[in-house]
C-alpha cells in the first residue's frame, strides 16, 4: 500500500493501481491468461491451415497465412504494449473474448471448407481464395469503390442539402412547414427504391436517377428530424437572444440551428444507413457499375469468391463511411454531456 | 462611458388578459391595471403570490407581450419589441449548452456587432464574478450558481439601461442565493443599471432593493410599496431589517385573507 499523506494528490493512473492493489496474484494471472487467448486461437488456427491435409483436389497459397499473421503480429504488439499502458491493457482485455471466439469461427470455417469439403464448393469458398480473389481482381474492385462512393456522396449530399432546407424551414415557419410537412409524410411512407423502375425508365442517365433516388431516399430522414429538433428549441432560447439584441437571422443560424444540431446528426446517420442500402440496390437494378452491380455480376457468372470479396468491401467502404461521420459528429456535439 | 440617467421607467395602467384555448371559458385576467414607475437606476423588486403576474408584468417591460390596455414606457418612449437596452435573466439560467462560457457571455455583442469594442467589459464582468477560470468550459460543466452567474453577466455585457430579472436565484440553495445577492449588489453599483427583480423570498427583495413592491393574484395587481431606507450592505438580522420584513409579510398575509390561493 501507499504511504497516506494529509493530503490525497493521485493521477488517475495511480488511482487505477491503487484500486486495484488487492486484486490476488491468481487472479491477476488469469486475467492476462484471458487476454492471451486470442493468439493461441490464432497459432492454432495457422497449425490449422498448415498441416491439417486439404480435401481432395483443394488448393490453398501463402496469402491466408499473411492475413492471419499480420492479424496475430498486431495483436501480439498490443499485447507487449499492455505491460506498459493500463489503456492498452484495458482494451485487449475487455475485446479479447472476441478475438479469440472470431479466430475459433475462422478456423471452423476453413475445416468446414477447405479441410474437410464440408460446406462445398461453388457456394462455399475458404478465405483464402476469396482474399486471391480481391487481389487478382483488385483493379476492378477499386474502379467499383469509386464508382460506388461518388455514386453515393452525390446522392446523400443532394438530400442532405434539400433535407436541412425543407427541415428547418419547416421547424422554423408554420407557412413552410404546411406545404413541406404534407409532402414529406406521404413521400417518406414509400421506400424511395420503390421508384427505381420507373426512374430506370424514365431518367436521362441512371447515374443521375440514382442520385436522384439516394437523394430522395436520404431527405426525408433528415427532413423529419431537423424540423423536429427546430420545433423541441426551447422558447426561453429564442427569448434570451432577442433580449440581447439579435436578429431574426442571427436567431434562426446562432440558435435554432445549433440547438436542433443533435436531432440533426441523427437524422444524417439515419440517411446514411438509407443511402448505403439504395445505392446497393440501384446498382444492382440498373446502373451499370460499383459493387453493388459487381456482387450481382459475379453471381451471374458463379464467381462466388469474388463475390464474397465484394461484399467483404462494401463492408468495409460503409463502415469506414459511417465512422468518419461518428467523427464528425462527436466534433460537433461535444458539448453535450456524455 | 457616458453616465446618462436612461433606464427610467413607467408602467401606466396595464392590464393583461389571456384568452383561453377553449372558447366558452372566461378569459384570464392576468394584471389589472398596475401602475409603476421606476427612477433610473434604481433597484425595486417584486413580491407576490405565484400567479399574480410578476413575470407577466416582467416580459411585458420587455417586450415580449403586449399589454391589453394601457402602456409601458422607457426613457419616455412606449416599448415595442424587445431591445437590447432591456435585458432579461430567467430562473432556468438558459444558458447556450452548445457554446462556450466564454461564447455565452459575448453572445448579445456578436449580435450587435460590437464584439472587438467590448470583449476587454466582459472580461471584466467575467472576473468580478470570479469566473475567468471557466471560459473555455460548457454550461453542462458548470454549478448552478455559477450558471446563474454567467446568465447575469449575459444579459448585462450589452449594457442594457434595464436588467428585469425574474427569479434568477429562485432554483439555487441557500448559501449560492446569499453568495450572488451580493454579486448582484456589485453589479447593480459597477453598472449603474436599472434593476427590476422578482422573488418569492421576502428578505432576498429587503436585502437588495430600494423598494419592494406587493402584488396580489387574482386578478394581479399592486396593492403597496415599501421603500427600504437601509445602507448597504445590509444586516439581515438588524431590527429595522425585521421590521421590514414583518410588515411586508403581514401585507402578504392581508392580501390571503382577501382572496383565495397559496403563498410561498
Ligand atoms: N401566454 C399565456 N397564455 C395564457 N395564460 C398565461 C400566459 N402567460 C401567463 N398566463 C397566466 O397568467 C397568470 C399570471 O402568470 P405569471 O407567469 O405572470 O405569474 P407569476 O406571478 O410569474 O407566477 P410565478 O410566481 O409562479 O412565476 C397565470 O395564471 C398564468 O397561467
Ligand atoms: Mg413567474
Amino acid at each position: 500500500m501507499k504511504d497516506r499523506s494529509d493530503h490525497i494528490n493521485l493521477t488517475t493512473k495511480e488511482l487505477n493501481e491503487l484500486e486495484r492493489a488487492d486484486e490476488s496474484f491468481a487472479l491477476r494471472f488469469k486475467k492476462r491468461v484471458i487476454a492471451a487467448l486470442p493468439i493461441v486461437a490464432a497459432v492454432l488456427h495457422l497449425l490449422e491451415y498448415n498441416y491439417y491435409p486439404n480435401y481432395r483436389l483443394n488448393t490453398c497459397t501463402e496469402v491466408y497465412n499473411r492475413f492471419i499473421g499480420i492479424l496475430l503480429i498486431a495483436y501480439a504488439a498490443a499485447y507487449i504494449l499492455s505491460f506498459f499502458s493500463a489503456k492498452v491493457y484495458g482494451y485487449i482485455y475487455h475485446k479479447a473474448a472476441f478475438y479469440t471466439v472470431l479466430m475459433l469461427l475462422l478456423t471452423a470455417y476453413d475445416f468446414a471448407t477447405l479441410k474437410t469439403g464440408k460446406l462445398a464448393l461453388p457456394y462455399f469458398p475458404w478465405v483464402d481464395s476469396i482474399l486471391n480473389a480481391m487481389i487478382d481482381d483488385r483493379e476492378k474492385l477499386f474502379d467499383c469503390v469509386v464508382h460506388s462512393l461518388v455514386l453515393l456522396f452525390n446522392g446523400y449530399f443532394k438530400g442532405v442539402v434539400a433535407g436541412l432546407i425543407c427541415g428547418i424551414g419547416a421547424g422554423w415557419s408554420r407557412k413552410i412547414s404546411y406545404w413541406v410537412y404534407p409532402v414529406a409524410k406521404v413521400l417518406g411512407a414509400i421506400p424511395s427504391t420503390t421508384y427505381m423502375p420507373i426512374v430506370v425508365m424514365v431518367a436521362a442517365s441512371l447515374f443521375q436517377g440514382a442520385a436522384f433516388i439516394i437523394a430522395l431516399g436520404v431527405w426525408f430522414p433528415v427532413t423529419l428530424t431537423s424540423m423536429t429538433g427546430v420545433q423541441a428549441v426551447r422558447k426561453h432560447y429564442y427569448e434570451a437572444a432577442e433580449t440581447l439584441g439579435t436578429n431574426k437571422a442571427g436567431i434562426l443560424f446562432r440558435v435554432a440551428i445549433p440547438a436542433a444540431m443533435p436531432n440533426i446528426f441523427a437524422g444524417l446517420t439515419q440517411g446514411m444507413s438509407v443511402a448505403c442500402l439504395t445505392l446497393v440496390v440501384a446498382e444492382m437494378m440498373g446502373v451499370e457499375s460499383g459493387l453493388g452491380w459487381y456482387v450481382n455480376w459475379q453471381k451471374s457468372w458463379a464467381a462466388f469468391a469474388k463475390m464474397y470479396g465484394a461484399l467483404i468491401i462494401i463492408c468495409i467502404t460503409f463502415i469506414i463511411t459511417n465512422g468518419v461521420l461518428n467523427i464528425i459528429k462527436k466534433r460537433v456535439l461535444r458539448w453535450q454531456k456524455d | 462611458m457616458d453616465m446618462s440617467d436612461n433606464g427610467r421607467i413607467e408602467i401606466e395602467k396595464v392590464t393583461k388578459i389571456f384568452r383561453r384555448e377553449d372558447e366558452d371559458i372566461e378569459t384570464l385576467t392576468a394584471l389589472e391595471d398596475v401602475s409603476l414607475n421606476i427612477r433610473s437606476g434604481e433597484f425595486v423588486s417584486i413580491v407576490g403570490a405565484s400567479g399574480c403576474g410578476k413575470s407577466t408584468l416582467l416580459r411585458i417591460i420587455a417586450g415580449l407581450e403586449t399589454p391589453t390596455i394601457g402602456e409601458v414606457r422607457k426613457d419616455g418612449e412606449t416599448i415595442k419589441g424587445t431591445d437590447e437596452k432591456r435585458g432579461l435573466v430567467f430562473q432556468d439560467h438558459s444558458l447556450y449548452p452548445w457554446l462556450s462560457v466564454w461564447d455565452n457571455v459575448t453572445f448579445g455583442l456578436k449580435s450587435l456587432g460590437r464584439y472587438k469594442e467590448k470583449k476587454e467589459y466582459a472580461g471584466q464582468l467575467l472576473e468580478m464574478v470570479g469566473l475567468s477560470g471557466f471560459s473555455k468550459s460548457y454550461p453542462s460543466q458548470l454549478s448552478g450558481g455559477m450558471s446563474q452567474r454567467i446568465a447575469l453577466i449575459r444579459a448585462l455585457v450589452t449594457e442594457p439601461d434595464v436588467l428585469l430579472l425574474d427569479e434568477p436565484l429562485g432554483a439555487l440553495d441557500a448559501f449560492t442565493r446569499m453568495n450572488i445577492q451580493d454579486v448582484l449588489i456589485d453589479l447593480w453599483k459597477e453598472t449603474k443599471s436599472t434593476m427590476l427583480l422578482i422573488t418569492h423570498d421576502v428578505d432576498e427583495a429587503i436585502y437588495l432593493s430600494q423598494r419592494v413592491v406587493v402584488m396580489t393574484p387574482r386578478p394581479g395587481r399592486i396593492v403597496d410599496e415599501f421603500d427600504i431606507e437601509m445602507s448597504y450592505p445590509r444586516e439581515r438580522s438588524h431590527s429595522q431589517f425585521v421590521e421590514y420584513r414583518n410588515k411586508i409579510l403581514k401585507k402578504l398575509n392581508y392580501a390571503h385573507e382577501q382572496s383565495i390561493g397559496y403563498y410561498i
